[in-house]
């Protein structure tokens, strides 16, 4: 049997000199004199050291194929740095709890019932406003910093509008996809209505999707430029990027759709936009929209 | 926690002795209250269910999927679109809104009826608890006769689009519902003759009047559905598999 | 009035109380109805409708589509002719009809289908004491667990020869559906089950549940469920996904109808055990239990029971509707004629997303169960569990479509979606405050069951971070459908609920078998498939993040490494759950005789004797103290109330 003392060391504090700090802090320097106060403090800012680095490493895989290939990916990695960064303090606190719980609470083993009980605390007031208060906050400031994002996003697509209404000016890019088991198709109705297999694409300039199915549910996701949406039977989804960045990229299929599923894959090709235009020469549709 | 050794539980009134539920001992109020706790939460299951079909009807009936709400044949947006072999002729429609009505008319018939008899039941009128059940069952087979005779003279099929489906459900879940509700009724009728429903027993009538309010809102939404959303609002659906709008 | 009434009384718990006439030997024909007449009333009547169903569909009937539909016709005779009959053979039936005649339970009828003087064949029969359903809930629930994890096994194993297809695309397809739905299913019924059933009544000072009969009604049509689900192996595979979305199911094999059928008499199974666990919660605690004074298991599983009756319902009729889709060509979700994927995503998900919150809720509560006796101290602020569980379930209708965020369906509703789940965050979080704040300075008991807790936490944790993630909707817009989301709910859902509802199971298995639990070779297993889980997903999320889909068997070279390391810790895993289960299994056999009350708890159901007798009490309790009453006052207050004087020397009072 460990043993274990809760009880505070020594007589209490003798009255202190006058001082200008207010009462509370000194509730919180005497809190802290308790040793388990100063080991859990301790504890959760060790953690959090070794916790911060999972910030940049969790951006590492995603990496791992070329990405980010647009503001949009960007965005996303950049949400997903940030919001590891602002959850560590939470799980750095609950993990220090665990750990010191483990270290200097544990008294007791085998079939024998304790004679001894812990400290009957029901509740405290400061603990429970305070982690109501901090998860509050951070909620709050996760879904304001995603509405914000989000709406970012959408501005970068069309949204609702349907496709014949789309504006076709000499920046954008339509792309009509085409999902059918177990492959991708894209028109380029700007282009005399060019058909492809494999998804090429302008650099910096703004490309819409239109997006439907021929069959089942597939999922249109391109993967290193962090678009993706479904590809429905009898509906048309919408969703857009502008590519930054250039070089050959991936275009997986997310959602299952029957046996190849797996198989469901294609390149997607993003070039400068002068290529882009010989491109789409060569295969038979001159820009006419 | 002190496990105090107790008295058993002594019924509800003191003055007039209640009685006892034959298997557990307990006063009858004591099981009453937890049939009608169970009662709450079946109808919440129920009205779960309910939902889920007028949830399936309305967002249907909103979305006109390629041009297939409507029956082949019901109007301008029925068959245009559709690419699918229809296994009606095109004269499949929209089904009359009348029977929906009278159906639930029936059901709302069959509860005053079975209100009634629970009323007299609690004035010890025996005969008069028959009665009203009597009359709330045989009510009830007549609205389950209509409702089979409705099925049975829709002028779609199962296969006539999305609007029919939607009605078909409905109209199956009325069937089930007034199966379940003879079977109750029945065997309050039966029990009642035993002796086993009676004025100082007489929770079971009352939460199957209970139940029979919930059954008549179910039946009302569906007469509202069936009346007031048959044209779909989105009369320009896309093509099925390609980009392009009904215009 | 008639002559059916009064003939005779009975002596009920020490009164005499007038008993309706006795038909026959107590009993009735229960006395001769068990699972070998429902087996071969299942399968007989099966066999029956599957003969006729073949003989009257014409030969060459095909759907809209040119699909054969007799062997769909067929299938779904043989599985509801298995559902009718194996309920008529077990008894299932013979309630509601002798209720309809009349012929009401007498108490000697009640004892006899309690399991009175019957032995361990009571086990195999329909038997209303809540005991005995409890522990027939456990072996359902192991048998299923052990089903999914097999599947598991053997998904991995595909997954992890990435040289190779080890099984064809349509087998492993249909491995990860069941899979998905056998572990969902046993995940529900993982606490409400066995704990539940078993220990609530006890808890609360009751004799039984509200309604016992109903309790072995929502037994037995698991069994029947189950049956149904393993017999889609046998007749194509469920092959797309456990989630099974429309309209790819109906491109799939006869299998499909066998996964409607499961999850409609599941439902019914759902809903009923709902009603008895909320009406028992509501109505049936012993008396002085006040609700302040309720332990916090009761309201865990009242808010898991209600969110199951609101939400299963919707599920159960999207396999409706994709049953008459298929059979009568129907058109809820066939595009071509009307129907609208979009609307089996939304029923699909109306109950996917609240039944997360059943097969956490519990497993939580049960961890708030034992804490406070492994730590001799009470629960942290009951009134902030309360809080997180109401919390939770009034939130948990509003938050489904973050399922279905890149489905295009209403981008409009992805704002208040994602608000509406970041908003969930904060009461879950409360719970895990509760448990945080037990622990906080509490004594530690090394037992099996607190130790687990540490690894629940853990787990949960990590969980809840990366839901976070995915809350997000431009994060999703990478993550969704990719092997993150695989690891992130297998985080929640296995990490933190298989093993939440593991440390319950080892709390109150020496009440529930009246054996000692075999800790040592327990905890060596729990703690192998605890290090194997670390493994498998944590290698999971960096496939995931590297971007491999999900549902896949065949990927790019690039995701090999996170497989292999994957596949390793899943054998783990298994090992450790083998361990596990052995170590059950044989203390449950052999293990030493388990005291009554061996750790000490103050709570009502460790007051009775182990075994519990059937009435679980022999007079009924009556409570006069709130629960948790364990612990010492602390020492600390001494000095604060001190140090408060030192400043506020004219204030007097207690904190």
């Amino acid at each position: 049997m460990t043993t274990m003392d809760t009880r505070p060391s020594g007589p209490p504090d003798e009255p202190e000199e006058p001082t200008n700090r207010p009462p509370s802090m000194h509730r919180v320097r005497n809190w802290l004199k308790r040793p388990y106060a100063k080991g859990i403090v301790g504890l959760t800012i060790l953690l959090g050291i070794l916790l911060l680095p999972v910030a940049w490493l969790i951006l590492i895989p995603m990496r791992a194929t070329g990405a980010p290939a647009s503001e949009i990916m960007e965005g996303i990695e950049q949400t997903v740095f940030v919001f590891t960064l602002v959850s560590v303090p939470i799980v750095a606190f609950v993990y220090a709890v665990l750990v010191y719980s483990l270290l200097k609470w544990r008294k007791y083993k085998g079939d024998q019932i304790p004679e001894d009980e812990s400290p009957a605390i029901r509740t405290n007031t400061i603990g429970v406003v305070l982690w109501t208060t901090m998860s509050s906050v951070l909620a709050f400031f996760l879904v304001v910093w995603g509405l914000i994002e989000l709406a970012q996003i959408t501005s970068n697509s069309y949204g609702t509008i349907s496709a014949d209404q789309q504006p076709g000016d000499e920046q954008s890019v339509i792309v009509n996809v085409t999902g059918q088991q177990w492959v991708w198709t894209f028109e380029y109705p700007q282009h005399d209505g060019v058909t492809t297999e494999v998804l090429y694409l302008p650099k910096d300039r703004p490309v819409y999707f239109n997006v439907t199915s021929k069959d089942v549910i597939h999922n249109f996701w391109l993967v290193e430029l962090g678009v993706k949406i479904d590809a429905n039977p009898g509906a048309i989804t919408q969703t857009g990027v502008t590519p930054n960045k250039l070089g050959s990229f991936n275009l997986r299929c997310a959602e299952l759709c029957g046996m190849h599923h797996a198989y469901m894959e294609t390149s997607v090709e993003v070039v400068e936009g002068e290529t882009f235009e010989s491109v789409m020469r060569e295969m038979g549709g001159g820009r006419t929209a | 926690m002190s496990t105090a050794q107790a008295k058993p539980e002594q019924p509800k009134s003191p003055g007039k002795e209640q009685p006892r539920y034959p298997t557990t001992g307990e006063p009858i109020s004591t099981i009453a209250r937890r049939a009608k706790a169970g009662l709450w939460t079946l109808i919440v299951m129920d009205a779960a269910g309910t939902i889920a079909i007028i949830i399936a009807y309305s967002y249907l009936w909103s979305l006109n999927v390629n041009g297939g709400w409507a029956p082949p044949g019901a109007s301008l947006t029925g068959s245009e679109t559709d690419q699918s072999l229809p296994s009606s002729p095109p004269t499949a429609s929209f089904a009359v809104e009348w029977p929906f009505w009278a159906i639930f008319g029936l059901v709302i018939i069959s509860t005053l009826a079975m209100w009634f008899g629970y009323r007299e039941l609690k004035r010890g009128n025996h005969a008069g608890m028959v009665v009203g059940t009597g009359a709330a069952l045989v009510v009830a087979v007549g609205a389950l006769v209509a409702q089979w005779i409705q099925i049975s003279t829709f002028p779609f099929a199962a296969g006539d689009g999305a609007y029919a489906s939607a009605v078909l459900l409905l109209c199956a879940s009325n069937i089930f519902n007034l199966l379940i509700l003879i079977f109750l009724q029945l065997g309050m009728l039966i029990r009642t003759s035993k002796g086993l429903v009676s004025q100082a027993v007489h929770y079971q009538p009352q939460i199957l009047s209970y139940w029979m309010v919930w059954l008549c809102i179910a039946f009302l939404l569906g007469a509202i559905c069936t009346s007031f959303m048959v044209e779909s609002p989105n009369l320009d659906p896309a093509i099925f598999g390609t980009f392009q709008q009904q215009s | 009035m008639s002559t059916e009434t009064i003939t005779q009384t009975a002596t009920v718990f020490g009164d005499e109380v007038p008993q309706p006439r006795q038909y026959g030997k107590p009993g009735g024909i229960m006395r001769r109805l068990n699972m070998g007449t429902a087996l071969v009333g299942g399968i007989g009547l099966a066999a029956i409708a599957g003969f006729v169903a073949n003989a009257l569909v014409p030969s060459g009937a095909s759907t809209v589509t040119f699909a054969p539909v007799a062997p769909d016709i067929v299938y779904l005779a043989i599985l509801v002719g298995w559902t009718i009959g194996f309920s008529v053979g077990i008894g299932a039936f013979v309630g509601p009809i002798r209720w309809l005649f009349g012929r009401d339970l007498t108490h000697a009828d009640a004892e006899y289908m309690a399991g009175k003087d019957l032995g361990v064949k009571r086990y195999f029969k329909f038997t209303t004491d809540h005991k005995v359903v409890g522990v027939q809930y456990l072996v359902v629930f192991a048998f299923i667990l052990g089903f999914g994890g097999l599947l598991a096994m053997l998904i991995r194993t595909e997954l992890g020869v990435t040289w190779s297809e080890v099984f064809s695309p349509a087998f492993y397809n249909s491995m990860i559906g069941t899979h998905g739905i056998a572990m969902i299913i046993a995940m529900i019924i993982s606490v409400m089950g066995p704990i539940a059933n078993f220990i609530m009544p006890i808890m609360i000072g009751a004799r039984d549940m509200a309604f016992p009969r109903l309790n072995a009604l929502s037994l037995w049509l698991v069994v029947v469920a189950a049956l149904c689900l393993v017999s889609t192996l046998f007749t194509g595979g469920i092959q797309d996904g456990w989630s099974v979305y429309q309209p790819l199911a109906s491109q799939g094999p006869p299998a499909m109808l066998g996964y409607q059928m499961t999850i409609i008499v599941f439902a019914i199974s759902t809903g009923v055990a709902s009603v008895n666990l909320m009406v028992t919660a509501l109505t049936m605690r012993a008396k002085g239990m006040t609700w302040s004074r309720t332990p916090i298991f009761v309201y865990g599983i009242f808010g898991a029971a209600l969110m199951g009756l609101y939400a299963f319902p919707f599920f159960q009729y999207s396999q409706i509707m994709a049953l008459t889709d298929r059979i009568w060509n129907t058109s809820f979700f066939n595009p071509l004629q009307g129907g609208s994927v979009w609307l089996y995503e939304n029923l699909f998900w109306l109950l996917g997303h609240p039944e997360v919150y059943v097969i956490i809720i519990p497993g939580t509560v049960v961890l708030f169960e034992l804490m406070p006796v492994f730590m001799r101290k009470p629960l942290f602020s009951f009134n902030f569990a309360v809080a997180g569980i109401v919390g939770v379930v009034a939130l948990s209708g509003l938050v489904w479509a973050h399922h279905m965020y890149m489905t295009g369906w209403a981008p409009a509703a992805n704002y208040p979606f994602m608000l509406s789940t970041e908003m969930i965050s904060i009461p879950v979080g409360f719970l895990v405050l509760v448990v945080i704040g037990t622990m906080w300075r509490g004594l530690v008991w090394t037992r099996l069951p607190i130790m687990a807790v540490y690894a629940v936490i853990f787990n949960k944790m990590i969980g809840g971070v990366t839901g976070i993630y995915l809350s997000d909707v431009p994060v999703d817009q990478y993550m969704h459908g990719t092997m993150f989301v695989v690891a992130h709910f297998h985080y929640m859902l296995m990490g933190a609920g298989l093993f939440g509802a593991m440390a319950g199971l080892a709390f109150y298995f020496p009440k529930m078998t009246g054996r000692v639990l075999d800790e040592r070779t327990a905890s060596i297993g729990f703690w192998t498939a605890f290090t194997g889980f670390q493994i498998t997903f944590m290698a999971m999320f960096v496939a995931g993040l590297q971007g491999m889909p999900r549902r896949v068997l065949q990927f790019d070279s690039l995701f090999n490494a996170p497989n292999w390391i994957s596949t390793i810790g899943a054998y783990i895993i298994g090992l450790g759950m083998l361990i596990f289960a052995g170590a059950v299994v044989s203390s449950w056999i052999s293990g030493d005789k388990a005291p009554a009350n061996p750790f000490g708890s103050k709570s009502l159901e460790w007051q009775t004797p182990t075994p519990v007798p059937l009435e679980n009490f022999a007079v009924l309790p009556v409570v006069t103290e709130r629960p948790y009453n364990y612990g010492v006052p602390d020492p600390y207050e001494k000095e604060l109330q001190e140090a408060d004087q030192d400043l506020h020397p004219e204030e007097v009072g207690s904190r």
